[in-house]
């Protein structure tokens, strides 16, 4: 809350903002309907031949939890030493890390029929492709941790003169990316084709920024941005940047070049699904200065990706963890019985039954914005949730049979263009060493960063297919003249909560400091949310974290 | 019936003849160009043509009533088929067996209609004339008619519309004689109206026919080969384009030239002999790409070989090498061997999966224009090869050209040496791509260049192969990255290299 005039009470504001909120949902969702209802008189007919649905994380078990919907009583119950809640990278990595250390009396719960989190995939005829987070970056060579895991599934194949070797299967194919920019497709997403020489000036200078800044450290010793996120200085220098919003920021530097601001806007919605008027600097340097990793054989900032994008590390973190886990399985409340253990309330989705689990210690890899509803009544925690803000995503998986070729550059693995709302189509197949096959799976992220979030989610929820058609196929379009004939299927999908996304003073605020913090010594919390932004090396840290915290109540040293 | 009509019928034998004619040509053509050997098929053509002329003449004399309307239809017919047989034959010349037969069942249906044509329209002006006049006319027109058509077919059509438009234009034109025929005639002629739309309908097909006609044989591709497109198939993978010229038969993939017939032997034994003579015992060859089978014919040679696995992603591709006469003559029948095993795979992904030894490895895949073929130069790709590597075995790449693109020659080179290889170098001359280099890659450096080789080379000598090892300051090596997935460089540098010479 620091930085608010006193004279607006927290009150007044939830209060406006509460009203307009329901002003500008009721705007927006009634602008969708009525859209709607032209579209079905009118529907557009050059899209009759694309084939597909929407589908999203489980809404009915969110509704269950949301709207407090009526559940039969238990008719189980039984005891475990630690329950693990969520089944996304951290609480996967929490799992295995537990498993790692010899302690094995744990379960792990997923309401969803898969694991993974945001790092979902799906499949079809033509290949493997994700449903949310498709790539990481080669890890930080201090991070021995993530190395670690890297080695054993095979990502760094060993190493030289004391430098990881990766696995060249895994390291993105070349061409990498491309922009289409001035009418043309040029290489690199750095706006360079028909730019004039004071924005390249300017875009030369900010890079030169944050190479300072990559190498900065903080009175502490410790590098200025740091991957985790916690491992980051303490020094006041650098976290003031957290206070204000990137725009400001660059602003100050007098960096103005609209087509830097663009790039930096798309990275910002890239990786956090808003732009830079919604993140803080901290954040928006963090993205470039955070990632030193070198290897044997790739450049640094090298990126990892697989046809099925992030979903290929879910596979090898659930591999670890076994039988272990419960898909299916939704945890609706969370209390403590008399004992001081922790009581879980079940509901077997596919069963429709509930039951009960007590534990000696619960590791929470769940969001806070589902915390919050699984502990209302039970446990208080120093948080105030409206300060985390969720970005809500839309993803579509493109089956074509062609891809029209344009000027300049040809496919490559992130495929941008300039100025518009989307972040670009990834080609899932850029991983196969197989000759190219004309049909193709393109995975378009459109983050839905125009309204604020409460309001983009409600409006997500309400567009129908063909409305969801109707914001893609221009931009395609305009990316591919003539594509829209060579579309087969557009699989949909729709994240109302993202990612965490690293508002102004959210990651050095008061708020994640008090959210992290553990109760009783046996309700750890494990999350990206928790570090603010959502990136597959945060989550795997928050995972060991928690890990580690439970492992200390059995007086477990862990392995370093 | 006034003197306009009778004109009208003695341009319409004019017309007939003409086309008549240029069916015959083309018909020969055609033959000629798919199946080689041009005075055979022009000899055979010409006796099966005229025979089903004699034939339709025969016939003619069981037409008895409505005999104008009867020519109208036959006209219509003769349009309909003789504008689309080039179009026919040439879909149907995968298939050599079937393709005779087709191509003979036209030239004889199109004789026999055309050989009804001119005793019905003599018929149909015998009371107009005396017989010694009519006899006269008629053959007179029939006769510069095939004048004309004997001129017009090499000198204008076949250079300015090739074969296939130029059968839909005589098709066109042979049905606006019977439409022009029935308007002019309506008034002694039963259903008028159902012949002449059956004619309208028909030169709109035929139209239709002759602007596509660029998606059937791709007329531009025409244009940009110098030779005669004999063959056009665009598998899943490639465009398949044959070509010919006299006795000259040239293939290229993707509008790259992949052989010439007159001197792909400089290519195919620079590639296969300096390597496979020095392993005696070798036993079993691993053949990627070279889906035409020429490697493999000179791999046969040996007959210490007891089996070869061609690997080539085009089923297209190695069917035609299987299957077509010329190409048949050109490999010598390799791919049919009982010794050989094709497999219509990808190379990469059969890699990766194989676990067979080798004792000698071809690895002739297109040049690394594009970034898919690109992977196949990888250092990746290189380490799957030396795992199927039989010990003291020897690889050979074909690695484009060292003096022209002497960075990506040697890209290959390094590449190789990178997984750990040892390589030697080499390039030949061959005519039709200019200087060539290739890349032998072994284990151990035991590589020791052949006393001896077969009997019969061409080009392959104990003498040229000191030549071939030996490069000159201008194709000498220069140091290179390693070509990688996620690099690529190799593509980059054939782009740069290549573009300053094409």
């Amino acid at each position: 809350m620091s930085g608010r005039p006193f004279y607006k009470s927290a009150g007044l504001i939830n209060g406006l903002g509460r009203r307009s909120f329901l002003f500008k949902a009721g705007l927006v969702t009634t602008g969708i309907f009525l859209n709607g209802c032209i579209r079905k008189l009118n529907p557009n007919s050059a899209y009759k031949s694309i084939k597909g649905n929407i589908k999203g994380p489980n809404a009915k078990a969110g509704h269950i939890l949301r709207d407090k919907l009526p559940l039969p009583t238990p008719t189980g119950i039984r005891e475990v030493k630690t329950l693990i809640i969520g089944s996304g990278i951290s609480g996967l990595s929490a799992a295995r890390w537990l498993k790692k250390h010899g302690h094995h009396d744990f379960e792990l719960l997923e309401l969803e029929d898969h694991v993974g989190g945001n790092s979902h995939s799906g499949q079809n005829g033509i290949s493997a492709y994700p449903l949310g987070a498709h790539y990481i970056t080669i890890a930080n060579n201090e991070d021995t941790l993530l190395t670690g895991f890297l080695q054993d599934c095979d990502v760094i194949t060993g190493f030289e003169n004391n430098l990881p070797v990766y696995n060249e299967y895994y390291l993105c194919f070349d061409p990498e990316e491309r922009l289409l920019i001035n009418g043309q497709w040029q290489e690199g997403i750095v706006p360079d084709f028909g730019l004039h020489e004071n924005d390249r000036a300017q875009i030369k200078k900010f890079f030169a920024l944050i190479d300072e800044l990559k190498k900065a450290k903080g009175s502490d010793g410790k590098y200025a941005f740091d991957i985790p996120i916690d491992n980051s200085s303490a020094d006041d220098r650098y976290r003031a940047l957290d206070r204000v919003t990137f725009k400001e920021y660059l602003h100050q530097q007098n960096l103005t070049s609209v087509y830097l601001l663009w790039y930096l806007n798309y990275c910002c919605k890239d990786d956090y699904g808003q732009k830079i008027d919604k993140v803080s600097a901290w954040a928006g340097i963090h993205y470039f200065a955070s990632r030193r990793g070198k290897a044997a054989n790739a450049e640094s900032n090298a990126v990892l990706t697989w046809p099925e994008g992030n979903g290929w590390l879910t596979k090898k973190l659930a591999a670890e963890v076994g039988d272990h886990l419960r898909k299916g399985n939704m945890c609706y409340s969370i209390s403590y019985n008399q004992q001081g253990k922790v009581v879980a309330g079940i509901y077997d989705i596919t069963r429709g039954t509930t039951s009960t689990i007590i534990a000696d210690n619960v590791i929470m890899a769940t969001p806070q914005f589902v915390n919050q509803r699984l502990f209302k009544d039970t446990i208080n925690r120093p948080i105030d949730y409206t300060g985390l803000n969720y970005s809500p995503w839309f993803i579509a998986n493109i089956t074509t049979n062609r891809l029209p070729q344009a000027k300049g550059a040809g496919l490559c693995w992130d495929n941008v263009a300039y100025d518009t709302p989307s972040v670009g189509y990834v080609n899932a197949g850029q991983q196969t060493v197989k000759l190219a096959n004309e049909k193709r799976v393109l995975t378009w992220y459109l983050p839905l960063c125009d309204h604020e979030p409460r309001v983009a989610r409600l409006a997500a929820y309400t567009r129908t297919y063909e409305q969801w058609l109707d914001m893609m196929m221009p931009e395609l379009e305009y990316m591919h003249p003539g594509i829209t004939a060579a579309i087969e299927n557009v699989e949909c999908w729709v994240w109302g909560h993202g990612m965490i996304y690293p508002a102004v003073n959210y990651i050095w605020g008061q708020n994640r400091k008090a959210a992290q913090q553990p109760i009783n010594n046996n309700l750890f919390f494990a999350h990206t949310d928790l570090s603010g932004v959502s990136i597959f090396e945060e989550a795997f840290h928050q995972g060991i974290h928690a890990a580690n915290q439970v492992l200390a109540v059995y007086g477990k040293q862990p392995n370093k | 019936m006034n003197k306009k009509l009778h004109a009208l019928l003695l341009i319409s034998v004019f017309v007939v003849a003409t086309c008549g004619l240029i069916y015959e040509l083309i018909a020969g053509t055609l033959a000629s160009y798919l199946l080689g050997d041009s005075v055979t098929q022009f000899s055979t053509i010409i006796g099966v043509y005229l025979f089903s002329m004699g034939i339709g003449s025969w016939v003619s004399k069981y037409f008895e009533k409505n005999i104008i309307s009867w020519f109208i239809q036959l006209e219509i017919l003769v349009g309909i088929v003789g504008g689309t047989s080039s179009t026919i034959l040439f879909l149907v010349f995968e298939n050599i067996a079937s393709f005779r037969i087709i191509l003979y069942s036209l030239v004889g249906i199109t004789g026999i209609l055309v050989g009804l044509e001119i005793p019905l329209l003599m018929r149909i002006l015998k009371d107009r004339y005396e017989f010694k006049d009519l006899v006269s006319k008629v053959f007179t027109f029939d006769y510069i008619g095939a004048l004309l058509a004997s001129l017009v077919f090499p000198l204008l059509l076949i250079p300015y519309l090739g074969l296939v438009k130029t059968s839909y234009l005589v098709g066109i034109l042979n049905v606006a004689v019977a439409l022009i025929v029935c308007v002019s005639f309506k008034k002694e002629i039963k259903a008028a109206i159902y012949l002449q739309t059956s004619a309208v309908i028909s030169i709109l097909a035929l139209l239709a026919g002759f602007v596509y006609a660029g998606v059937i044989t791709n007329f531009s591709e025409s244009l940009t080969y110098a030779d005669t497109i004999i063959y056009s198939k665009s598998t899943p993978y490639q465009r398949i384009i044959l070509t010919k010229k006299g006795k000259v038969l040239r293939l290229f993939l993707n509008g790259n030239l992949q052989f010439s017939s007159d001197d792909e032997y400089r290519y195919h034994e620079a590639l296969v002999h300096p390597g496979l003579q020095a392993l005696p015992n070798a036993r079993n060859v691993l053949v990627m790409g070279g889906g035409d089978g020429l490697a493999v014919r000179e791999i046969l040679k040996y007959p210490n070989i007891q089996s070869v696995t061609l690997v080539d992603l085009d089923k297209g591709m190695t069917g035609l090498f299987k299957s077509n006469r010329m190409l048949l003559s050109l490999n010598k029948s390799s791919l049919l061997s009982p010794k050989v095993k094709v497999i219509n795979a990808d190379a990469f992904t059969w890699l990766r999966q194989d676990k067979k030894k080798f004792d000698f490895m071809v690895i002739d895949f297109p040049d690394p224009s594009n970034y898919s073929v690109g992977k196949l130069y990888t250092n990746s790709f290189y380490k799957l090869a030396k795992g199927v590597l039989a010990p003291g075995g020897i690889m050979v790449i074909q690695a484009t050209s060292p003096y022209v693109a002497p960075k990506s020659f040697w890209t290959v080179d390094t590449t190789l040496r990178s997984v750990g290889l040892h390589t030697i170098p080499y390039h030949n001359y061959v005519p039709s791509f200019g200087e060539w280099g290739y890349i032998m890659a072994t284990e151990n450096p035991v590589y020791k260049k052949p006393a001896v080789f077969l009997p019969g080379m061409r080009f392959v000598t104990k003498e040229s192969l000191d030549l071939m090892f030996y490069f000159p300051k201008d194709m000498a090596k220069v140091k290179t990255e390693v070509n990688k997935l996620n690099n690529q460089v190799l593509v980059k540098y054939f782009e740069d290299e290549w573009s300053s010479v094409l």
